[in-house]
């Protein structure tokens, strides 16, 4: 018995035999663990996706699930998906995802607009991949609230914003820059330029 | 070798990052934070001991010419587990740590001790190195990036430490000062050692 393993091991098959046994193995492990966490990882996107905005609208982030039900609805227009916020079947307004390149890569948000599309109510970076504590710094609430209330479009066109050193006061048309972070910055108006471009047309044809 | 020897050789006395200069590039990635640091920490103490103790149970079958393939295999098993449970338990570091958890797999002191301890001794004594080989580089992480968020952030595993006096160095924020951290620490630890020996 012991002679005749002996043998096999010497054999030259035995490295191919025992890579692909202990491939098998180990895979047959991992697919098990990647579908117990599958489950987990979808309802937690969801629900991030879902509390984003429940909060661009500036709406209660508690009880998610109900008051996404309560107050948003999902629509679709020629493929852009948009969602709407309605209390008291009064639409308070909408929000589409937006996305655009960073300083590293792609930078995801949700940018809420009121009905007519007159002013921007909130947006939210929902993912962002910048210099932490430089370029990251576009998730902070002083960076993005400077947004709310700001014109959106100035005779059907979206407004490009201008940048201007932090912490100086700005005029309607015109957005801190984060110091040190000046691509990150320029990044997000430019995607708010962009993607309004591209929903406004479509949306506002639609209501 | 006794047990808690083993365990101390592998965490300080030959230590992975300032004796050996291993999984240095994951030290310079992840230490702007305490927090990274740590999570990354555990990743690595995780790996580094259930991947030893396997290779180690499994090190009489192995063929010579391929066990680094199967080395490899293992490492990265194990790794990929760690980033299905932070993804799916801890989304939030899951997302800060980005892909440097994936890249545990690279990280060098694994496949080291793989070849240096795990393949010559009892799967017991293997899982012990691992764990003080990690141990030793999460200590070294902790300690760059004590500096580093506090310097840079003004906080300590995301607790405000610092007044609204203290102006952030960004510096401390981005990848450079991780390389002055790391050549610092080393130079302070080695630098008694040199004149002894």
């Amino acid at each position: 018995m012991g002679n005749e393993k002996k043998l096999f091991r010497e054999n030259r098959a035995y490295p191919v035999v025992f890579m692909l046994a202990i491939t098998i193995i180990f895979i047959g492990v991992l697919a098990t663990f990647y579908q117990l966490s599958l489950e987990k990882v979808e309802s937690y996107r969801q629900t991030m996706m879902k509390k984003m905005v429940l909060s661009v609208f500036e709406l209660p982030i508690e009880d998610i699930d109900t008051n996404f039900e309560k107050y948003i609805k999902v629509n679709n227009i020629d493929e852009l998906m948009y969602y709407e916020a309605v209390t008291d079947s009064i639409s308070l307004g909408y929000c589409f995802p937006i996305s655009g390149s960073g300083l590293w890569g792609t930078i995801q948000a949700l940018l809420s607009v009121t009905p007519d599309f007159s002013e921007i109510i909130n947006i939210e970076i929902v993912d962002q991949n910048e210099t932490p504590g430089l370029g990251g710094r576009i998730t902070e609430k002083w960076f993005r609230k400077q947004f709310q209330g700001k014109t959106l479009l100035i005779d059907n066109v979206p407004q490009l914003f201008s940048m201007i050193p932090e912490n100086e006061k700005t005029k309607s048309n015109e957005i801190c820059q984060i110091t040190g972070a000046t691509a990150s910055s320029k990044a997000v108006v430019d995607m708010i330029y962009k993607n309004v471009l591209k929903y406004s047309p479509k949306l506002r044809a639609d209501l | 070798m006794k047990k808690k020897e083993i365990f101390i050789t592998s965490a300080f006395t030959e230590n992975s990052v300032w004796r050996q200069i291993l999984g240095i590039c994951s030290a310079l990635a992840v230490t702007n934070l305490m927090m990274n640091s740590l999570v990354m920490g555990l990743g690595v103490i995780f790996t580094l001991a259930l991947s030893g103790f396997t290779i180690s149970l499994i090190r009489d079958y192995i063929p010579k010419r391929i066990r680094m393939m199967v080395q490899t295999l293992i490492i990265a098993s194990y790794v990929i587990i760690v980033d299905l449970f932070l993804r799916a338990n801890y989304p939030e570091i899951s997302k800060a740590l980005g892909p440097y958890v994936g890249l545990i797999i690279t990280n060098c002191i694994i496949m080291g001790r793989a070849e240096a301890f795990a393949g010559k001794n009892s799967p017991f004594d293997s899982m012990i190195d691992g764990i003080g080989a990690g141990v030793g580089y999460t200590f070294v992480l902790l300690v760059i990036a004590f500096v580093r968020e506090i310097f840079g952030f003004g906080t300590l595993f995301g607790f405000q430490v610092m007044g609204d006096w203290w102006t952030k160095w960004s510096i401390m924020v981005m990848a450079p000062s991780a390389f002055f951290m790391l050549a610092i620490l080393i130079w302070i630890i080695n630098t008694p050692k040199k004149q002894v020996g």
